[in-house]
């Protein structure tokens, strides 16, 4: 894919975004990023007890990297059908070298925003779990 | 003169340029180079006003390694890649109410670059007038631009120079949200890189948010509901020497613009170094 589509790619998921909007019964609400920089997201997570997701979205504001990688990576996630312990495992590589280095310059930062929050997100709702005895 | 900058009384008014002006001047490539600068960097690859160039605060204006800003060998280059000469009139525009185009315009004025213009109401004015919009990326012929001399000293404020202005009680004015600035926020969870060890603000720093100088539409205000805002609630006065601050030095520039060319401050300085050096350092005095 060139550059003039990786960047129609992106520009499309913030057109149409996927899986954006506050989740009900999300048992882990995590914000990540700077509204005054980039962008900010919230990521909505609901996990089934056995380490797989059940449900997950997110809500943000910020340019067009950050929210359009955001919601390529839950596109993924959601459609791969990834673990959680998938997610945590996922190289921000990956995901930079599919929007391109060559788009993203020195914004990693932007560009790896949802997927760090979603990583916390996970990383909340493994320790809430393990907290009260399940997973 | 433009009657519609002229009847806002401005100390500088030929520093702002409306939507109509530079869409009269589109074609004039001889004299004038539009430059777009905005803080979400695809913006000007989704679409930018024709012939307009694209000068990134982050991958054009920043040493890569040093924080700082670039050389006057890579300046000079910058300009000769974009076709501007030393006596091109540069117009800026960009995303949110200019910010980053003011960003850009101080750095050009680092290295004397003078003959600087914004585009009152950026990019959101021109797009919400229906103006015409373009992906084509104009090319220019390389230009000629002497390596100029960088001269930070009248506009860009270092800690030192903050020091000196703290013990003379000079005028600060912190520019950052009132959360930053009453030291509630530090940072964003996730991000304390961004951040600093300690929040807070500069003793004697009023606090005007950089984006109170702009309307609903993106237009600066006038210069009496500026001087309202700066004079009557943070206490400037003309003739003032004021030092802004923010978090890195780009919010405190579209500030520092409007103190300078539209209130007639000629000792305006940037402290770049901002909340990101000050919050950081050790026995920094701080007041929240």
């Amino acid at each position: 894919m060139d550059r003039k589509d990786r960047v129609a790619r992106l520009v499309d998921h913030v057109g149409n975004p996927r899986h954006k909007g506050v989740l009900d019964g999300a048992q882990v609400v995590m914000p990540g990023g700077s509204p005054e920089c980039g962008g900010s997201v919230t990521v909505y997570l609901r996990g089934d007890g056995n380490g797989r997701i059940e449900g997950l979205s997110w809500t943000g504001q910020g340019d067009t990297i950050s929210m359009g990688a955001t919601s390529m990576i839950l596109e993924r996630v959601l459609g791969e059908d990834l673990t959680m312990d998938e997610v945590l495992a996922f190289d921000y590589d990956v995901l930079l070298q599919e929007i391109g280095h060559d788009i993203i310059g020195n914004r990693t930062r932007h560009a790896t925003l949802g997927l760090s929050t979603l990583k916390n997100a996970v990383r909340k709702y493994l320790r809430e779990r393990l907290r009260l005895g399940g997973v | 003169m433009e009657q519609e900058i002229q009847q806002k009384g401005y100390a500088h008014p030929e520093a702002l340029v409306t939507t109509g002006w530079v869409a009269e001047h589109l074609n004039d490539t001889e004299n004038v180079r539009i430059v777009e600068s905005d803080e979400d960097v695809l913006l000007y690859d989704i679409s930018h006003v024709p012939n307009a160039v694209k000068v990134d605060w982050v991958e054009d204006l920043n040493d890569p390694l040093v924080r700082d800003y670039l050389d006057p060998e890579r300046f000079a280059s910058l300009m000769a890649d974009k076709g501007i000469t030393p006596d091109t009139t540069v117009v800026f525009y960009g995303d949110k109410n200019n910010w980053w185009a003011t960003y850009a315009l101080w750095v050009f004025r680092l290295f004397g670059h003078d003959n600087v213009r914004v585009m009152d109401g950026g990019r959101v004015k021109w797009e919400a007038e229906n103006r015409p919009m373009t992906q084509d990326v104009p090319s220019f012929a390389r230009a000629e631009y002497p390596v100029p001399t960088r001269d930070d000293a009248k506009i860009r404020a270092f800690k030192e120079d903050v020091d000196r202005h703290l013990q003379a009680r000079g005028p600060m004015v912190d520019v950052r949200s009132p959360g930053e600035y009453s030291g509630e926020l530090l940072h964003m969870p996730d991000y304390p890189q961004e951040g600093a060890m300690r929040g807070g603000h500069i003793p004697g720093a009023a606090n005007v948010p950089w984006a109170r100088a702009v309307r609903e539409d993106g237009t600066f205000k006038s210069a009496d509901e500026l001087r309202e805002i700066y004079e009557g609630e943070a206490g400037l006065g003309q003739g003032d020497d004021v030092i802004a601050y923010c978090r890195i030095g780009e919010r405190s520039s579209h500030t520092w613009f409007v103190l300078n060319y539209l209130l007639g401050y000629d000792n305006v300085r940037n402290y770049d170094g901002s909340w990101t050096e000050w919050g950081n350092l050790v026995r920094a005095p701080i007041e929240r």
